[in-house]
């Protein structure tokens, strides 16, 4: 077999065991755009062989995607097909894991009217709400991995012809997940427990707010009273671990939903629905976004902002050492994915039911309550940079370092 | 743009203006191989160019097909998804029209369990019973045309690079389709005119009964009184017309259910789901099929004939003259939609209610007391050879020669 062939199977088998852990039995749902079958291919050989009862692919085309974007009928986008709710909604009551493989350039979307987007985003939030409401409170497993596109591998490396790039994408996409370790399913238990060691300690701390410095942010958060930080694996109530991020490098919580105020600026740019948002700046009043400048995407994030009532608000804080192997790469991905465990960030909209005490099996009235957010979208953004302070504030005032200049204090 | 995109693009256009003639405002469903992309995608763009309000591409992969027959738990197979009938059925409600762009590999199921392919037929023809009744009264456009892949071709071409192999098939799809006259369009209303002229001719005799003579087969097969021969062209209640199959040669029509005597040997193999039968003979008594022999598949042909009920009669009787197009390139393509179209042929199964004057209209009871016959299944097999003569018998028991040395006798 080939060298790369090779690595692409054992990428798959890693996705399958430690991503998301299938077990004897269970159903397994894909999410694969259609030009990264051979990645998604193998994942399915690797989930049968570790038991799987039966493997669903749903099949994604972004040419089809932007021909639908461009030509079909505006009333199209406002409705989210009940098939599709059901769908989704069948492999979830089954105890499926679901594996979504993200690959798709940044900007496929680009000069789609953002109408569209902003309709297409609402309908499908409020039709998959269930399964959104199954992944954030971890009651079935799921990982997101990443499967290298020629659109995505152009926007990386944009001076390399279309097959080197997608290879060198995929090299990075390999390194990422830690792949050369000689024993990578090893490799990533150690990397779980590192990661559980900071859980620990944030947790151990109890703190009252976190004090964001660096050029362009000065931002203050509180956190709810029974915050809980997280990272690396998860559980489903059934005990089985699972990884929903692969790579991943960070630990995270929740933020109080009217706690948070100052302003904070981007230092990545984000690739949203298809479209790319760079170098913007939000300004919050008690929890609230009041302000939205953008030096490019100015209006798809302000859509963005006005998806529903809770994504005027945070609903995730994410801690990120500046120095992380995906950061180190130098490379600029252009994707949530690896740019979100390359630096700090946060996201709109709701919150993880796990980031605090008892939330998984808390009403959602309950969860708003302890100050976790609600909404029907959740979009990472970035912050850190390699001169960013985090103070942490205590109940009685004192000031603990979290981070300095960029890394762990 | 080379030839062969143009080709590939006059190609998409001529699905979606002849095949689902695909109307402003319409939903279209495509299904596709991934492989298949390069055609899909040029079949959405024209659909979206000719006014559709939506497409709708359901993919699907045969490597993945294959992995879940070999390695899913064994009641995956005769469950039918829900929300894949809903989606279906949305479809059929909201009057959108379907393109099945089709490239099976003929091989693709072979050694597989025959109980798993039944029970996945099975489920499948009980769960889109709406969905089956509407393609088949013609209330809704569909098409069926090809796509090539690599396992396809190989098949087709044994011997050939994958790659020459692959354009060597798409030639001959192109070159089937009519896809090289001055105007592919208008070449296939005048095509399906042609049609129609000897459907027309078939209808006025009024034929009691064909009898089919072949080294063998001697088969006689009786017709309902108020049979329709027809085309593949088909039209909608509102008057849209659409082409079922691309490519088509074909005039048929529906045999009484129980009016086959005789003996009957298959001159081509057939692909179902995957798995391939071959050089089989089927035996009939007051139309029920009492004997089924194949050197090939003899399990899978067993298999289908014991669908249902109806699965032991025949649903279908064509009439296809051994000089075609398709017939002429004596390329054996290992797949229905081109072979059905080089050679008369029958189905096993479901007859269709147009081919009977009123049958669009007529209940399930109905139908049956007007000799036509019903099943979840319907599938086609070959018949015709260049030495196949074929009389047709009047009521009052002329003979008139419908066939001669494989082709039309008039």
């Amino acid at each position: 077999m080939e060298r790369f062939e090779r690595q692409l199977s054992r990428y798959a088998e890693l996705i399958v065991k430690v991503g998301v852990n299938v077990q004897q039995g269970q159903d397994v749902f894909v999410a694969s755009q259609i030009e990264t079958a051979p990645l998604t291919r193998l994942v399915a050989a690797e989930a049968y062989k570790a038991g799987a009862a039966n493997v669903y692919v749903d099949w994604a085309d972004d040419t089809v995607s932007r021909l639908k974007y461009d030509y079909a009928d505006p009333e199209v986008f406002r409705n989210f097909p009940a098939w599709e709710t059901l769908k989704r909604n069948s492999f979830v009551e089954r105890g499926a894991c679901f594996i979504s493989f993200v690959s798709s350039g940044p900007d496929v979307m680009k000069d789609v009217d953002p109408q569209r987007i902003g309709d297409y985003q609402k309908a499908a939030g409020a039709g998959l709400a269930d399964y959104r409401r199954a992944v954030q409170s971890d009651k079935i497993a799921w990982t997101v991995a990443a499967a290298a596109s020629e659109a995505w591998a152009q926007k990386v490396f944009p001076g390399d012809p279309a097959d080197i790039a997608v290879e060198k994408l995929w090299l990075a996409i390999f390194d990422a997940v830690r792949l050369h370790a000689d024993d990578p399913v090893a490799a990533w238990q150690a990397h779980d427990r590192a990661l559980h060691d900071k859980v620990d300690w944030l947790n151990g701390l109890r703190l009252r707010k976190l004090h964001y410095k660096a050029a362009g942010t000065d931002l203050t958060v509180e956190l709810p009273d029974r915050h809980v930080w997280v990272g690396a694996s998860s559980r489903t109530p059934g005990g089985i671990p699972f990884m929903a991020n692969m790579p991943t490098e960070e630990v995270f919580t929740a933020p109080r939903r009217d706690g948070v105020n100052g302003y904070v600026t981007s230092t990545k740019p984000l690739s949203y629905a298809g479209n790319l948002i760079d170098r913007f700046k939000l300004t919050f009043e008690q929890g609230r976004i009041v302000g939205v400048e953008a030096e490019e995407g100015e209006d798809i994030l302000k859509r963005l902002v006005d998806t529903d009532e809770g994504s005027h608000y945070l609903g995730e804080m994410a801690l990120v050492p500046h120095r992380s192997p995906i950061s180190e790469s130098n490379i600029l991905f252009y994707n949530t994915l690896f740019d979100e465990n390359a630096s700090n960030h946060f996201a709109i909209g709701s919150g993880y039911a796990f980031n605090v005490e008892g939330g998984k099996t808390m009403s959602q009235e309950e969860l708003a309550a302890s100050g976790v957010n609600t909404s029907i979208t959740h979009v990472d953004f970035m912050v850190g940079s390699a001169e960013m302070d985090i103070d942490g504030i205590l109940e009685d005032g004192t000031i603990v370092p979290v981070f300095r200049h960029g890394n762990w204090a | 743009m080379s030839e062969f995109e143009r080709d590939m693009s006059k190609y998409a256009e001529l699905i979606v203006k002849i095949g689902a003639n695909v109307q402003k405002g319409q939903e279209v469903y495509i299904s596709s191989q991934i492989e298949g992309a390069p055609l899909a995608r040029l079949v959405v763009e024209h659909a979206y160019k000719a006014g559709a309000s939506n497409v709708v591409v359901d993919w699907a992969d045969d490597t993945l097909t294959r992995l879940k027959y070999d390695h899913a738990s064994p009641d995956v197979f005769s469950k039918f998804p829900e929300w894949e009938k809903m989606r279906r059925n949305g479809v059929v409600e909201r009057e959108g029209c379907f393109i099945f762009l089709n490239s099976s590999n003929p091989d693709l199921l072979s050694g597989v369990d025959p109980k798993k392919i039944g029970d996945s037929q099975k489920a499948a023809g009980e769960a889109l019973v709406v969905y089956r009744q509407a393609t088949a009264a013609d209330k809704i456009a569909w098409t069926i045309a090809a796509s090539a892949t690599k396992a396809w071709a190989a098949k087709v071409f044994p011997g050939e690079s994958a790659e020459l192999s692959v354009r060597k098939l798409w030639q001959a799809i192109f070159d089937a389709v009519r896809l090289h006259a001055e105007d592919p369009v208008d070449n296939w209303r005048r095509h399906d005119a042609d049609l129609h002229a000897r459907a027309a001719w078939l209808n006025e005799k009024r034929f009691s009964k064909l009898h089919y003579r072949a080294p063998g087969t001697d088969l006689t097969i009786g017709l309902p009184k108020r049979h329709l021969w027809m085309t593949a062209g088909g039209t909608r209640p509102d008057g849209i017309g659409f082409m079922k199959n691309m490519p088509t040669e074909e005039v048929f029509t529906v045999p009484h259910r129980d009016g086959a005597n005789g003996y009957v040997s298959s001159s081509k193999p057939l692909n179902y789901g995957g798995a391939l039968i071959d050089r089989f003979k089927l035996t009939f008594e007051n139309g029920r099929i009492v004997g089924v022999e194949a050197e090939e598949g003899e399990a899978m042909l067993k298999q289908i004939v014991e669908t249902d009920e109806g699965s032991h009669y025949l649903g279908e009787v064509a009439l296809v003259p051994h000089r075609s197009p398709i017939s002429n390139s004596n390329i054996l393509f290992y797949n229905t939609l081109f072979d059905e179209n080089a050679s008369n042929h029958l189905a096993i199964g479901l007859g269709f209610p147009f081919t009977i004057e009123g049958g669009k209209t007529m209940s399930p009871e109905e139908l049956k007391a007007e000799g036509v016959n019903s099943s979840l299944t319907h599938v086609d097999f070959m018949i015709g050879t260049a030495d196949m003569d074929i009389d047709g018998i009047m009521e009052d028991g002329t003979v008139v020669p419908v066939f001669r040395g494989g082709n039309w006798a008039y």
